[in-house]
């Protein structure tokens, strides 16, 4: 494990191509023009020069890749008297993501926890097998990155196979898997020996993002464990939408809804799709009682679960500090400064405590 | 693209007091007329949602009619008024997302114009099938793998 | 702005609101909605070329936390003074519950969180051609005069670009677009004109629209939406800038109010008492598309 080659760029248009030819989808950031503006976005590549490997942080997660929006459980379909079922009818397509950045690696392990925990999602796991991540550091951050205040880092690699670190001409790529190596080495042509001992990064991009937010996690969880009924919620909650493009566009949220849709007199299908927690419709019971009845209510349970409630379960904080959310929100909502500002009142606790 | 073996299917969303008592004419007079056409009957065109319209073509229709009393005759009085500001700008939206608005078919035809609605079911048969089927979704029987 | 924030104080002071709706700084040097539940909050009050939202948003009674808070005064752009009126016209609030703080205004941003100057590089597209410089619905107006915003009437050339090109083209294009939504639902929750308290798409017997992110649910989904806002949506643009996957759904709205306006005349207004186009007729509308 850890073993260190060199990839050039040609040699990385090479690989990619290699594995398009082969019939694997390859995952990468490209660039993209929105409304006059350049962003990135992960998609299936045609063609080895769409990819930005150094770009803007691509736009929405790479959650979809092993979690898509929607995906089938089952078709039925009723023959005679019996019901013929077919399970997962779209499989797992064999892919290869390249260039996924640190938080967005590590957002697909986090969330491992939950979907291992009382039942084994099969379809999760299937595609998570099916998947191998070759994780790049970061070369660009901005003020809604805080990856460094959850545990995380520009330069981190967990949750990736591989890591690929910006070096000269091209890359070096450490393997960190058995996934990995096994990747590497059936395309081991396109790679060459590491010669120098590894580079560390310069610390300038993991200063910046650390500028934007320090804060101790524990003391995060312990407030919140005990702050349900603070009038901070209520506070903060006056400008939230309850629109939900936080939850949709996170990595590390995964919650769903099941529906079964009839395609026709006698067949149909169920389907799991993405859902979240903020419009009120998410826990409205049969009865017409909503437990979470207003924003106020929806927002804090967004921070308990991700600050709290995951962490005591599963010890690991459901959040990578892509910002993300910080940068979609129509209102301006700013998980940042609500976790200083949260921060800042732990901080008060303790010391009067 | 015309292939005179498809048999379009449609659907005809049509108000219970003019129309469907028209159509019976139609069928009591004996009138001939292509088989294409599902009727379902509705109190009054006012009622007809633009999403009766839409659920048509995802459940496999390949054309739409909507047809209803003529203007000032209306059982309800003013539904048909709604109703033709409704669909005047449903159909132009429809155009705009590039769905052809023609294959939906909107008429008046009275109780007493038995004659009309053949005319309307066979034009909107014959329109249907030179567009040919509607394919922007896939027809249910290809989701369900065998 | 001070003038704005002497104003707000003075409302409080004779017990005129109980919270006063308007823009504060941000801590990433943009503009972000602001609530003031006390005279001291007042003086975080900005009014600039970055205030792009609609608070009117707000305004719903759907939203209880915020109808909690008691009497309002929004600070109301000419834009969003229409959504005011469109809430008032469809009897979700009434003129005398709501003070009104009318801003005169020289044209927005598309991003609240551009903090250069205005330039027709980064004006919203819907300020252009925009006539408009204060509301005519307000209790009070705010602000030194300014001039309209210069800008390339980009969405404009945009549309007619799509209404040139054929069925097939637009289709494929629509199909493009509406294949990234993943129904988030974001632009309708910050819609100020949908205020359903159940929603058709959340209703599921029977399900009229499917809520799965697939073709069929989302055109039903987006062309549903469309419909249902011709001739009520303001042109705020909330619902573009929060969507996730930077859909541009403006042009569907655009595209139903063009229609609205060529065949029956009307363009959204701040005056509550015009009557809206849809659950209006004339006897004489035309019908050429009928048999």
């Amino acid at each position: 494990m850890n073993k260190r080659r060199m990839l050039n760029e040609k040699n990385l248009d090479a690989f990619v191509q290699d594995l398009i030819n082969a019939g694997t989808r390859v995952i990468s950031p490209i660039r993209r023009k929105e409304q006059g503006r350049e962003t990135a976005t992960y998609a299936a590549v045609q063609n080895p020069e769409e990819i930005l490997l150094a770009g803007p942080q691509p736009a929405l997660p790479l959650k979809d890749v092993v979690f898509p929006p929607t995906e089938t459980l089952f078709n039925w379909k009723q023959v005679k008297s019996s019901i013929r079922i077919k399970e997962n009818p779209e499989g797992f397509k064999k892919t290869v993501v390249i260039g996924a950045r640190p938080c967005d690696a590590a957002a697909m392990e986090i969330v491992d926890r939950v979907m291992g925990w009382d039942y084994r999602d099969e379809l999760w796991f299937g595609r998570r097998q099916a998947t191998t991540v070759l994780a790049v550091a970061c070369s660009q951050c901005d003020d809604a990155c805080f990856c460094t205040a959850v545990g995380l880092s520009p330069t981190n690699a967990r949750g990736a196979d591989c890591f690929l670190t910006p070096g000269e001409g091209g890359f070096e790529v450490e393997t960190l898997t058995s996934k990995g190596e096994e990747l590497l080495e059936s395309h081991h042509g396109r790679f060459t020996q590491a010669k120098d001992p590894a580079k560390t990064q310069p610390a300038e991009l993991e200063n910046k993002v650390r500028a934007n937010l320090s804060l101790q996690p524990e003391k995060i969880q312990q407030w919140l464990e005990r702050h349900f009924d603070d009038p901070l919620w209520k506070q903060l909650a006056l400008r939230c939408h309850g629109c939900g493009a936080c939850a949709f566009i996170c990595p590390t949220c995964h919650c769903f809804d099941i529906v079964d849709e009839p395609e026709g007199i006698d067949c149909g299908r169920r389907r799991r799709n993405w859902d979240a927690c903020q419009p009120a419709l998410f826990t409205m019971h049969g009865s017409g009682h909503n437990p979470r009845k207003d924003q106020t209510a929806r927002f804090r349970q967004r921070i308990m679960h991700k600050f709290n409630i995951y962490p005591a379960r599963f010890g690991e904080i459901l959040c990578t500090g892509c910002g993300r959310c910080v940068r979609v929100c129509a209102a301006g909502m700013d998980l940042v400064s609500i976790l200083g500002e949260i921060s800042y009142m732990a901080e008060e606790a303790g010391s009067t405590s | 693209m015309s292939d005179t073996s498809f048999e379009p299917s449609i659907v005809a969303f049509v108000c219970n007091w003019c129309t469907y008592t028209g159509a019976d004419l139609a069928g009591t007079s004996r009138i001939t007329m292509a088989p294409n056409v599902r009727i379902i009957r509705l109190p009054c065109t006012g009622r007809i949602d633009t999403l009766f319209i839409i659920k048509a073509f995802e459940r496999g229709a390949d054309g739409v009619i909507v047809s209803g009393c003529h203007p000032a005759d209306c059982h309800y009085t003013a539904g048909n008024y709604h109703a033709r500001r409704r669909f005047a700008i449903f159909r132009e939206l429809m155009d705009f997302v590039g769905i052809d608005p023609l294959r939906v078919t909107f008429s008046w035809v009275s109780a007493s114009e038995g004659g009309k609605w053949a005319d309307v079911v066979n034009t909107a048969t014959e329109r249907v099938r030179k567009f040919g089927p509607f394919q922007m979704y896939p027809k249910p029987a290809e989701y369900v793998g065998e | 702005m001070q003038e704005l924030r002497d104003l707000a104080k003075k409302l409080f002071q004779e017990k005129r609101v109980d919270a006063i709706l308007g823009y504060e700084i941000d801590r990433r040097g943009g503009v972000r909605p602001a609530f003031a539940t006390q005279i001291e909050d007042c003086d975080r009050l900005v009014f600039d070329h970055r205030c792009v939202h609609n608070l009117a948003s707000y305004v719903s009674p759907r939203r209880t936390h915020v109808a909690d808070l008691g009497r309002l005064g929004i600070v109301v752009k000419a834009c969003d003074a229409r959504a005011i009126a469109g809430l008032i016209r469809e009897n979700q609030i009434k003129r005398e519950d709501i003070v009104l703080i009318g801003m005169r205004c020289g044209g927005v941003v598309r991003d609240p969180a551009i903090s250069e100057p205005l330039d027709p590089a980064n004006v919203a597209q819907r300020c252009i051609g925009c006539e408009q410089r204060e509301p005519t619905l307000y209790d009070h107006l705010v602000g030194a005069p300014k001039p309209a915003p210069a800008g390339e009437r980009r969405r404009n050339a945009r549309l007619s670009e799509i209404e040139s090109m054929s069925p097939e083209e637009r289709l494929a294009l629509w199909k493009e677009l509406l294949g990234r939504c993943t129904r988030c639902h974001a632009c309708r929750q910050v819609c100020p004109m949908c205020f359903c308290e159940r929603c058709v798409a959340d209703k599921t017997r029977p399900a009229w629209i499917e809520t799965s992110p697939h073709m069929r649910g989302n055109f039903a989904w987006h062309l549903t939406r469309a419909l249902h806002l011709a001739g009520r949506c303001v042109d705020c643009g909330e619902c573009e800038r929060a969507c996730p996957a930077q859909i541009p759904l403006g042009l569907l709205n655009r595209k139903a109010a063009n229609i609205v306006a060529a065949r029956y005349g009307y363009t959204v207004t701040d005056d509550p008492a015009k009557p809206a186009p849809i659950g209006a007729y004339r006897l004489d509308d035309e019908q050429e598309f009928i048999a």
